[in-house]
Parts: structure tokens; C-alpha cells; sequence
């Protein structure tokens, strides 16, 4: 399969939530696959690749960060989006890890569906070039 | 026994043997006694004078009998006492004089004080003279005095206390009111002194308070107990009294000593302190809050940004619109959730509400925060609703501190247990969490005010000696058991 062409995975405890950013991510013309629980997202990429992944910070079962940590010893090339309505742009931990690389962007919540839209076409430039 | 008022001597011994005897008895009698006696005759000369007069006087015999009572006796005291007009006074009227107090003043010398008594002495139907007594009685008004002020002193002590304190008989009868209790109650000791402590206590509380001294009565040993106070103004006071046996210095129980505290300062204390606790629980939880409130609002925003869009069929923009309603809904709970918890409380009396609902209300306010701590919650209630008399919003404040307690014993994460258990008209109520544990030295300590393992600022260590006293006040009791 085309890396391009890799599906975004989203992972939120609350479906609706996922029901947004899948809405989203489908219009701007890429696959997504959704997972309810931080268990059940690397569950999956054992059977999947993805190209972009947006995480809820706080799962019922594990920590948005500690997950993304998780998912890059799978995948280290994967880029994480950190989607939050507890963490805020200014807070340490987000700036620490957008420092070190352990993910590439932050978008609190609620948001505005550009910001979403810009991240994802950051990916696809990547992804191009 | 002789009436001694006046002194007739008209007996005369029969036998001669026997006068000899008589004379040597009361010769013997007159040197033997603390006091001193003086007889004297129609001419104010001392014709007799006992062993204790001579000592006091530094005198003898020789220079005593025959003289003048002015040569013998101290002339101040003959001055101030006017005692030579009394003597003839009496020589006179044949009646004596009883009971006079005389002090004796000289300066280098202490102070004395005699009681005196002047006797019409009567040989064969004629005043021959007068017989002249004096008591020292200095020790005895000394401590007669020192008895007084001490008895004020203690007197003192008890009335310028601020607790009152009251003696009961052994059958609960006021013997002494001080003047804490005058204050407290608005009645009198006039009004007081006899009526029953009981009077004082509302109806509820008698039996119990009657129970309390029998038992004193019985086994002697102190009793506690709160209840509330009947004033003249038909107010009702919260008193925290200790009951005391009361002993004579035979050590036999003559009654109760009663000692109150007024307990209104320190129940408006205790709700000001339960207040403020609420509100550092709300900012403990204040995080998760904010979060949880932000889902739904991200629902309506993003269903609102989709309605915008010019695309999307009838069915997407229902939806779309359903999600708003429900979101809105949602964010309406959580917020009228938070608005009963902040509420200030002036509900302090009983009622009687369900306690599983309390339990679910507590439960949804702390889910946010736990789940920020990943925590979960594993809940056991009956079916029923579980009917309790009581306090609620003082009720939430405990199970409230107990959730805030364990998600914080659980740093990261792990399970918090709530147990609802009826056991025939008890409740029973378990807070349980999968965290560090407490350590066996200090598990004694966590209900003591201000004790409390945060650092500073985390935590002011009331939470559960305040939940201690709430529980308490419920008529409950509440244990702690780390394994």
C-alpha cells in the first residue's frame, strides 16, 4: 500500500469525537480508522500502518502522551497529533514534547475545523516531498 | 452541766477531807486551762489569778495577789475596753457581761485578740466581787479569716470563669449556679437553686441525661456528653458538659460537679471550615471539570462549523443538529452539578434523602477528575434507594473527601471502590482504592486535625478530621484499614 495513501488513525474515548475528525479527515480525501481506548490503538497498528494519528490526551486507560510514546516505539516515523480539551498550547509537557519530536502538533479543544484541515495538509506536503 | 452565768458558792462540803480535795481540783483545774481568770473584789484588787494570767503576764503571785487590777493589767487594755467601768457595772447590776472581744494592740508586738466575760462572784448571797475570763483568740480568728478568703477566693474562681459551672445533689438538684450559667442561660441563681438540672435540657435529652447520673452514682466514675441548653429566651445552646463525682473529705459522694462549654463559636467555626474545605475540593476537581466541559462544547462547535459548510444532506444536518442539542444538555448537567456542590450550605438540619443518589451526584462530580488520574470506578449499590436521616451536602463533603483521598493515593491510576451495604438499620459505606497504602505507624494519625502527608499547599490535612466529626455528628462512626 502507498504510504500515501495510509489511513489516519484518531483515538478518542468518546465516539462522537472521533465522528468529527473522521468527518473531517474523509473530506479531505484520506482513510481513517478509529480506536476508543489507548489498548485497542496499538492493537491495531500491529495489523496496520498508519500515515497520522490524532490522539486524545486523556484515555480512559492510559495517558494521550504515554501513548504516543507507545506508538513510536512501534512506528518512530509516525506523526502524532495531540487533540486536547485538558492539556492548553502553553503547558509544559506539550511544549516539551513538541520540542523533542514526540509529536508534531498541538490542537486544543473545541477547535476550528482549519486548524485540523492545515495539519493534515502539513502531512500530505510531507508526504509529497 | 452548770449554768456558769453567775457563780453561786453556796455548797459547803460536809466533810473537811473532801473541801481539801474540791480545793486541789479546782485549783488544779483553774492552772490547766488556755484561759485566763482574774478574781476580783468589791475594791478592784486581785485577789486570785490562774497560772495562764501570771505566764501571759510575765507575773508571779507575789506581785499579783493583793495589788491593784491597774498595777496587773496591760493599762491600754484597761483604756480601750473601759473594763474598770464594766467591773463596776456588774458589781452594780449583779448581771454579767458575756461575749466581749478586746484586741490587743502594742507596737514590736503581734496583734492579739481575747474574748472576755466579767461574772458577779456571789459568797453566801453577796456580790464579793467579779470573776474576769479571757479567751486568746487570736489562732482561731486568724483562721477563721484565712477560711473566709479562701472560700472567696475559690468562689472568685468559679464565677470569673467563662465555662459554667454548677454542683448538683446527688438526685440532679442545682446546689450552685455561677455566673457563666447566669450569662449563658439568662437565669438567676435565685432562680435556679433548686430546680433540676434536667429542667434545663429539652425533653429528648433527659432520659439519657438522668441515665448519666445515675450512673455517677453508682460507678463514680466522669461522664461526657453534648446537648443542647434551654435558655429564658426558649433558645436551645449546644453545650459540651463533663459530669464529675463530687466527694466530702470523707470521701463519700455528696453530689456532681457540672462543667459546660458553650459550643456555638466553635460550631460556626466548624461550618466556616467546612466550607472552606469544599471549595479546596473544588479546586482540586476544578481541572477535571474544565476538561469534561470541553468535549461536549467541541461537539457543538464542530456540528455547528459542519452546518456552516454549504454541503451535507438533510440526514447529516440533523444529526448535526442533534448532537448541538445533546452537547448542550450535557455541558447543563455537569454545570448544575458543580452549582448544588458550591452552594454555601445553610441546610445544617436533618432530612431524610437517599443516600445512593448522593453517592451518584458525588460520584459524577470526581468522575472528571479521576479520569485525568486514570481511575476507575467500581460501584456496589443495592437497587433501592437507601433512605438516611441526615445532613446531606456534610455527607457529600465526607464521601467527597474519600474519592479526593484515594484517586490522590493512586497516582498512577488504578481502581477506586465505592460499597453501599444495608445491615439491618445501618448503613454501611466503603471507600476502597488500589494506591500506596498507609503505613501501620501512622495509620493512627490521619483523623488528627492539621495531619496530613501533602506537601505544603496540596492539602491542609482537615479533610479528615473534619469528615471524623461529620460522621460523628451523624451518629456514625467511621475506621480506616490499610493492607
Amino acid at each position: 500500500m502507498n504510504e500515501k495513501d495510509a489511513p489516519i488513525l484518531v483515538v478518542d474515548d468518546e465516539s462522537d469525537m472521533c465522528w468529527i475528525l473522521e468527518k473531517i479527515i474523509c473530506k479531505e480525501g484520506f482513510i481513517s480508522m478509529k480506536a476508543l481506548s489507548g489498548m485497542e490503538a496499538i492493537a491495531m497498528t500491529e495489523n496496520n500502518i498508519f500515515g497520522l494519528a490524532f490522539l486524545d490526551a486523556k484515555l480512559t486507560d492510559i495517558d494521550g502522551l504515554e501513548l504516543a510514546r507507545q506508538l513510536r516505539n512501534a512506528d518512530a516515523s509516525l506523526p502524532i497529533v495531540i487533540v486536547s480539551g485538558y492539556y492548553y498550547q502553553d503547558d509544559q509537557y506539550i511544549k516539551a514534547a513538541l520540542q523533542s519530536g514526540l509529536i508534531t502538533a498541538f490542537v486544543g479543544k473545541p477547535f476550528d475545523h482549519d486548524d485540523i484541515v492545515k495539519v493534515i495538509a502539513n502531512y500530505k506536503l510531507r508526504q509529497a516531498g | 452541766m452548770q449554768d456558769n452565768s453567775s457563780i453561786t458558792a453556796d455548797h459547803k462540803p460536809a466533810d473537811n477531807k473532801l473541801s481539801g480535795r474540791y480545793e486541789h481540783l479546782y485549783s488544779m483545774l483553774l492552772d490547766a486551762i488556755p484561759s485566763s481568770v482574774l478574781l476580783i473584789d468589791r475594791n478592784i484588787t486581785v485577789v486570785s489569778a490562774n497560772r495562764n494570767f501570771l505566764e501571759k503576764g510575765h507575773r508571779t503571785i507575789a506581785n499579783t495577789i493583793g495589788f491593784q487590777l491597774e498595777e496587773v493589767f496591760p493599762s491600754v487594755i484597761l483604756d480601750q475596753m473601759n473594763i474598770l467601768k464594766r467591773i463596776f457595772r456588774v458589781i452594780e447590776t449583779e448581771e454579767p457581761v458575756k461575749g466581749g472581744r478586746l484586741t490587743y494592740r502594742a507596737p514590736g508586738v503581734p496583734i492579739r485578740i481575747y474574748y472576755y466575760s466579767i461574772l458577779p462572784f456571789r459568797w453566801q448571797g453577796q456580790v464579793e466581787g467579779v470573776l474576769l475570763l479571757m479567751d486568746d483568740v487570736t489562732e482561731q480568728v486568724r483562721l477563721s479569716e484565712e477560711v473566709q478568703r479562701v472560700e472567696r477566693h475559690l468562689a472568685s474562681i468559679v464565677d470569673s470563669a467563662s465555662d459554667i459551672i454548677l454542683s448538683l445533689d446527688r438526685k440532679g438538684m442545682i446546689l450552685t449556679w455561677n455566673r457563666a450559667a447566669e450569662r449563658v442561660t439568662g437565669y438567676s441563681t435565685e432562680m435556679a437553686r433548686e430546680r433540676f438540672f434536667t429542667d434545663f435540657c429539652i425533653d429528648e435529652d433527659v432520659q439519657e441525661i438522668q441515665d448519666i447520673l445515675s450512673r455517677i452514682d453508682a460507678s463514680e466514675r466522669t461522664q461526657m456528653k453534648e446537648c443542647l441548653l434551654l435558655t429564658s429566651k426558649e433558645e436551645l445552646i449546644p453545650v459540651s458538659w463533663v459530669f464529675s463525682p463530687m466527694r466530702d473529705s470523707f470521701n463519700h459522694l455528696v453530689g456532681v460537679v457540672v462543667v459546660g462549654r458553650d459550643l456555638t463559636e466553635k460550631r460556626k467555626f466548624e461550618i466556616e471550615l467546612q466550607q472552606s474545605q469544599k471549595f479546596a475540593a473544588l479546586g482540586v476537581m476544578a481541572g477535571g471539570i474544565a476538561h469534561e466541559i470541553r468535549n461536549p462544547l467541541t461537539i457543538c462547535s464542530s456540528s455547528a462549523q459542519f452546518l456552516m459548510e454549504e454541503d451535507g444532506t438533510p440526514e447529516f444536518r440533523l444529526e448535526c443538529a442533534k448532537k448541538i442539542h445533546r452537547g448542550i444538555q450535557r455541558t447543563s448537567a455537569i454545570i448544575e452539578n458543580l452549582l448544588k456542590y458550591s452552594h454555601p450550605s445553610q441546610m445544617t438540619m436533618n432530612t431524610l434523602f437517599d443516600l445512593v443518589e448522593l453517592l451518584e451526584e458525588t460520584k459524577a462530580l470526581v468522575t472528571y477528575h479521576a479520569k485525568n488520574h486514570l481511575v476507575e470506578f467500581d460501584t456496589s449499590f443495592p437497587e433501592e434507594p437507601v433512605m438516611v436521616m441526615g445532613v446531606p451536602t456534610l455527607l457529600q463533603q465526607v464521601f467527597m473527601n474519600l474519592f479526593l483521598n484515594a484517586i490522590k493515593a493512586m497516582p498512577t491510576g488504578g481502581r477506586l471502590g465505592i460499597n453501599i451495604e444495608v445491615v439491618h438499620s445501618d448503613v454501611r459505606g466503603q471507600v476502597t482504592d488500589t494506591g500506596c497504602g498507609i503505613s501501620h505507624r501512622l495509620i493512627e494519625k490521619i483523623f488528627d486535625p492539621f495531619y496530613t502527608t501533602s506537601t505544603v499547599g496540596q492539602g491542609t490535612g482537615l479533610g479528615l478530621s473534619l469528615c471524623y466529626s461529620i460522621v460523628k455528628q451523624h451518629q456514625g462512626s467511621i475506621t480506616v484499614e490499610s493492607v
